[in-house]
């Protein structure tokens, strides 16, 4: 009898410790991260391809004989500091002073780059994990086995945690980080240099997560899919912790790493939900995260945003006279199927690029007009694809009604997520809004053993089962979507002629029709609430304006659009939603789409997805095997030199005819116009 | 479920002509031969060449990037041997071109990958895909622009309950391996079985599969243990502490790749395999066991192919495969599956005596024949290729270090397979 809790005892601490070795890789990665947002504003998506290229690097070191892991543990970081280093001067450097919006299309592009260089020089096979030599095999302690490597990832995180600590504390490098971090206009004031500090600490960064890269190789393999695998789990501790705050991202790491420990053994069904729940529920009691200071990051400091707004050569009627006559275009672009290009470039390719114009201009809405960047708009759009499917799938075929439903269920989803995220703002908004995307992304795969185990409760309650909602990772499919209530033709089947479908039109009716619902209401007095907001928010609620009521709804606006989009894609998709909807991906590229084309101005990321689109198409079919990294190329030099976007370039270029020192277009009042 | 069922009946009915409710590609013919409008001549041009050509355009849409990109190029490669052969062979006497797309292991990407090679480049034939999702999308796919598909992916829904006429798999399905594995497993290795799996469709299946053969193997199997880990989880600690805890004296892995990689290696460094067999339906893949080195020997797993199995068209496949300027090794799985995929149809092609491809059903659909693993046929009421499985064990190779396998115990091609009954899918 008194075995039992002996052994649980055991295993509690066995768990335990399991936790805190994961813990401590988060904290190494975490820590980076976190001292570079805090330092200079940059959101580094590319963080977990950094601790990539440090696995790799001790991978190419210890395969090519250089040097064992010790060496590789030492040489590899460093490697991976210049690199970091070097991004930092190239490529982060010159957009300083602006909203860090930017620097997620500039690290989303730098990630599409090192994938691309990782998968061109070590391939797409993975590597064994590294030899660790002494520190292979198992060692007993208190009674149980456990990998000596555990141990060691313990204490050399401790070591390098409390080292990082030290330079923190202790030295003038670190007083000027601090204070940087915390407010970067007074170290400037005090006579600092501090952006000569920024090279340093982003190499610092970069160390830290290399280092964690090669303690991550030395017990598991080493591929391509590395750094976006660690990435979310790296923002949440981040998150969870504080931004900016070292001491947070240590206890952030580890509370994730031992919940995270607990929780699989213990209640195995909330296992990749639980981190998503802790984070939400942590931003909503503590919105600044467990030790991030609550004056931090007030209004003023994020830097300028750059909407496209306004920034136009043509004259309002002229801009109407230009969007017509592009409605124009695309409603009479099928009668040159077969004469100019064939169906796939109306029938897949356009419609592609309609269907993504809606998502981004569903964006646009919140974060071009309030300035609020949602991470999780993903959500919306898939929550939009899989209600239509199911709609049609459980109750009525026809389209109209499963896009109303679709729109419907992203709607009231965007309503609860909006009332319970609006309340934090900045990073923090962009963060608990991908938590909601992720923890259904995660729901939907798992629902299937979710089915299995909820449904004979609920059967032998005598209460109705849950049928299937996703099949999972198989995705759902509708048995036919079709134009009348209960039957008739289908959706993608009515020609009017040859190849000239009437979906096309449809869609076009739809996209074009949503954009001009959502001129109408930015033309509308809350249009001009949301632009108040967007300028100062402060002012806006001065005013007299409650400003977060006016961001909810507008958000509810967004997320319904989103949903009609991800319904319609779902349409396009033979009828069928799958998690890939609900990938966190999406999110990123419709806010490259969105930035590339200009926001604030609703047409101009519609323009951006159609470049975005057209430029993947036009890689796609060359057969060019790396056209992600084209394509990260491309958004590097765009946010660099295009920052308002493709709108913008025809100002750009007037700027440059006028080489009078006249004031730029950007001088003319922000208002809308077409 | 099946989108296609309406479509199959359909075609059942009104065999040959091809006709289809709503087709794109019946209102075009219909259109085009009208000729009452000018404009619906030059509407002829549109599309791939649904079949009258005598030019087989086979379309090869392979995860290049994503998640399977590691398997992908297996895949290519095998398919772009598969055509180069055909085209040098005279006892094929039809024209064949391979166009090749990146399918990004997504399904909406995938899908619009093949609209690409279909309507851009012609594409009659599609092969490839590796995950489940992808292939049941391009199973719609097929039926809608009514080209032959052979999916890349293991998943039984593929060839069953979302099955439909076009689709033709060469790849062996995770039924088939349960057969091969299970029975050997609960017999041989131990009845306490833990199961650990990743927690998606193919986990799930391999656990409801593997159990329930087990169980009608040997009476005296105890299922000790349940465990399964997110999709994508580097960190196994956790249950392999509960694993190393239990009385189990074998864990069956229903994982596949990076998770099957880490899970396996950090549960052969904690000293899991010291006191229990681990048993994975995958363990065998190359990439596994390239990517585990020596901790693979003594594991166990199905086997659904070895480029060492000794018959006459195996043996010119290796070869031939080796010599490809894209290659460095020896074949894997993913480039069998992409090679006998299209020489399989092949097959058919040459026995209907005609590129249409309703001929080609209706020729392929249970047409006996050779093949790299011997004497083959998809089956004419789901059309699953009839691969023989086997179990098999990883042992230390004569040179080098990534693990040879050993073949213990061959289950042949009609045996693997569940009957035609039982896969929820009727052609």
């Amino acid at each position: 009898m008194l075995e039992l809790p002996l052994v649980t005892a055991g295993e509690t601490l066995d768990q335990f410790i399991n936790g805190l070795t994961v813990g401590m890789v988060y904290v190494l990665l975490a820590a980076g991260l976190s001292i570079i947002f805090g330092v200079m504003d940059v959101i580094n998506f590319a963080h977990g391809e950094l601790l990539a290229l440090g696995a790799y690097f001790a991978v190419a070191i210890t395969t090519a004989g250089i040097g064992n892991f010790w060496v590789a543990l030492l040489v590899a970081p460093l490697a991976v500091a210049i690199i970091g280093g070097a991004m930092e001067r190239l490529t982060i450097r010159p957009l300083y002073g602006r909203d860090p919006l930017y620097h997620i299309l500039l690290t989303f592009g730098l990630v599409l780059i090192f994938v691309d260089a990782i998968e061109l020089i070590w391939g797409t096979q993975p590597f064994r994990p590294l030899d660790t030599g002494v520190l292979s095999g198992t060692i007993t302690i208190l009674g149980f086995q456990k990998t000596l490597y555990s141990y060691f990832v313990i204490v050399m995180g401790a070591v390098v945690a409390a080292g990082a600590w030290l330079v923190l504390e202790r030295t003038r490098f670190g007083l000027v980080v601090r204070a940087g971090s915390m407010d970067r206009d007074m170290v400037r004031h005090l006579g600092i240099d501090i952006d000569r500090y920024y090279t340093l600490v982003f190499a610092f960064g970069a160390f830290l997560a290399a280092v964690g890269g090669v303690v991550f190789a030395g017990r598991q393999s080493v591929g391509p899919g590395m750094g976006g695998s660690v990435i979310i789990p790296a923002f949440i501790v981040v998150v969870l912790g504080g931004l900016g705050s070292f001491r947070g991202a240590v206890a952030g790491g580890l509370l994730v790493g031992v919940v995270q420990s607990f929780v699989r053994w213990q209640v195995p069904f909330l296992e990749g939900l639980v981190v998503f729940l802790l984070m939400i529920g942590v931003l909503l009691i503590r919105p600044q995260g467990l030790f991030g200071s609550p004056e931090w990051h007030d209004p003023g400091e994020g830097g300028e945003l750059l909407t496209a707004a306004g920034s136009g050569v043509l004259s309002t009627r002229r801009r109407r006279l230009l969007g017509g006559g592009m409605v124009a275009v695309l409603a009479i672009a099928p009668l040159g199927i077969g004469v100019l290009y064939n169906s796939y470039v109306v029938n897949t390719i356009v419609v592609d690029i309609l269907i993504w114009g809606l998502f981004a201009l569903s964006l646009d809405l919140v974060m071009g007009y309030t300035g609020l960047v949602s991470l999780g708009h993903v959500l919306f759009y898939g929550l939009g694809a899989y209600a239509t499917v199911l709609f049609a799938v459980y109750l009525l075929p026809s389209i109209w009604l499963a896009l109303v439903a679709g729109i419907l269920v992203a709607a009231l989803i965007a309503w609860v997520v909006g009332y319970l995220s609006i309340r934090v703002s900045g990073v923090y908004f962009s963060m608990i809004t991908l938590a909601f995307a992720e923890l259904f992304a995660s729901l939907a795969l798992k629902m299937p053993g979710l089915r299995a185990q909820i449904n004979p409760t609920l059967d032998s309650l005598g209460l109705p089962t849950i049928p299937p909602l996703t099949n999972g990772d198989n995705g759902i499919g509708a048995d036919a979507i079709t134009y009348g209530l209960t039957g008739g033709p289908e959706f993608g089947d009515v020609s009017l002629l040859g190849e000239i479908h009437l979906y096309y039109y449809v869609i076009l009716a739809l996209v074009v029709g949503s954009y001009l619902v959502s001129r109408r209401l930015i033309d509308a007095p809350f249009g001009s609430v949301l632009q108040a907001i967007r300028e100062s928010e402060q002012r806006a609620s001065f005013l007299g304006y409650d400003t977060t009521m006016y961001k909810r709804r507008a958000f509810v606006v967004s997320g319904a659009l989103a949903g009609l989009a991800g319904g319609l894609r779902a349409t396009q998709n033979l009828g069928r939603a799958s998690p890939g909807f609900l990938d966190w991906l999406l999110s990123g590229e419709v806010i490259v789409m969105t930035l590339l084309g200009g926001m604030g101005t609703l047409y101009g990321p519609m323009i951006g997805a159609a470049g975005y689109l057209s430029l993947e198409e036009l890689l796609l079919s060359n057969g060019i095997d790396q056209w992600q990294g084209v394509l990260g190329i491309v958004f590097v030099l765009f946010v660099i030199f295009v920052p308002r976007g493709i709108v913008s370039i025809p100002s750009l270029v007037k700027q440059r005819m006028d080489s009078s020192s006249e004031a730029p277009p950007e001088g003319e009042p922000a208002e809308v116009s077409d | 479920m099946a989108r296609g069922t309406s479509n199959r009946k359909q075609r059942t009915t009104d065999q040959g002509s091809s006709s289809r409710f709503g087709s794109r590609r019946t209102f075009l013919q219909a259109t085009a031969g009208a000729g009452a409008l000018g404009l619906a001549g030059c509407l002829s041009n549109i599309g791939g060449g649904g079949g009258g050509s005598d030019t087989i355009t086979y379309g090869v849409v392979s995860p290049m990037s994503g998640a399977y990109s590691s398997l992908a190029p297996g895949q290519r490669n095998g398919a772009k041997l598969a055509i180069e052969t055909l085209k040098e062979d005279d006892e094929f006497d039809f024209e064949i071109e391979g166009v090749y797309a990146d399918g990004q292991t997504e399904d909406t990407a995938s899908v619009q990958a093949a609209e690409r090679l279909v309507q851009e480049d012609g594409a009659n034939f599609i092969m490839g895909c590796i995950s489940s999702s992808v292939a049941l999308a391009m199973n719609e796919f097929a039926a809608e622009e009514q080209v032959i598909y052979n999916p890349g992916a293991a998943a039984v829904p593929i060839t069953g309950s979302g099955c439909n006429e076009y689709v033709f798999r060469a790849e062996t399905n995770t039924a088939q391996i349960a057969e091969a594995v299970s029975e050997y497993t609960v017999n041989n290795l131990g009845t306490e079985v833990w199961f650990h799996i990743a927690d998606y469709a193919y986990g799930t299946s391999v656990r409801n599969r593997v159990e329930a053969r087990m169980r009608q193997a040997n009476s005296d199997l105890n299922v000790v243990g349940s465990t399964a880990s997110e999709l994508g989880s580097s960190n196994f600690d956790t249950y392999i502490s509960q694993i190393d805890n239990s009385d189990a004296e074998v864990v069956v892995v229903g994982m596949t790749g990076g998770d099957l990689i880490n899970f396996t290696a950090q549960a052969v460094e904690a000293g899991l395999t010291e006191d229990k067999d681990i048993m994975a339906p995958t363990m065998t893949f190359q990439v596994v066991r390239g990517a585990l080195g020596s901790a693979a020997y003594g594991l166990y797993g199905g086997v659904r192919y070895v480029s060492t199995l000794d018959n006459p068209l195996n043996n010119t496949f290796r070869e031939a495969y080796m010599n490809m300027d894209e290659t460095s090794g020896p074949p894997d799985n993913f480039a069998r599956v992409g090679y006998q995929s299209i020489m399989m149809t092949a097959e058919g092609i040459k026995e209907a005596g005609s590129t249409n491809v309703d001929d080609v059903i209706d020729a392929l659909a249970g047409l006996e024949m050779d093949s790299i693993l011997g004497n083959n046929q998809f089956r004419a009421c789901d059309h699953q290729a009839l691969n023989p499985t086997w179990m098999g064990r990883c042992v230390e190779p004569s040179s080098g270090e990534v693990a040879d396998v050993e073949l213990l115990k061959k289950v042949e091609g009609p045996d693997a397979m569940i009957p035609c009954e039982e896969t929820e899918c009727s052609l």
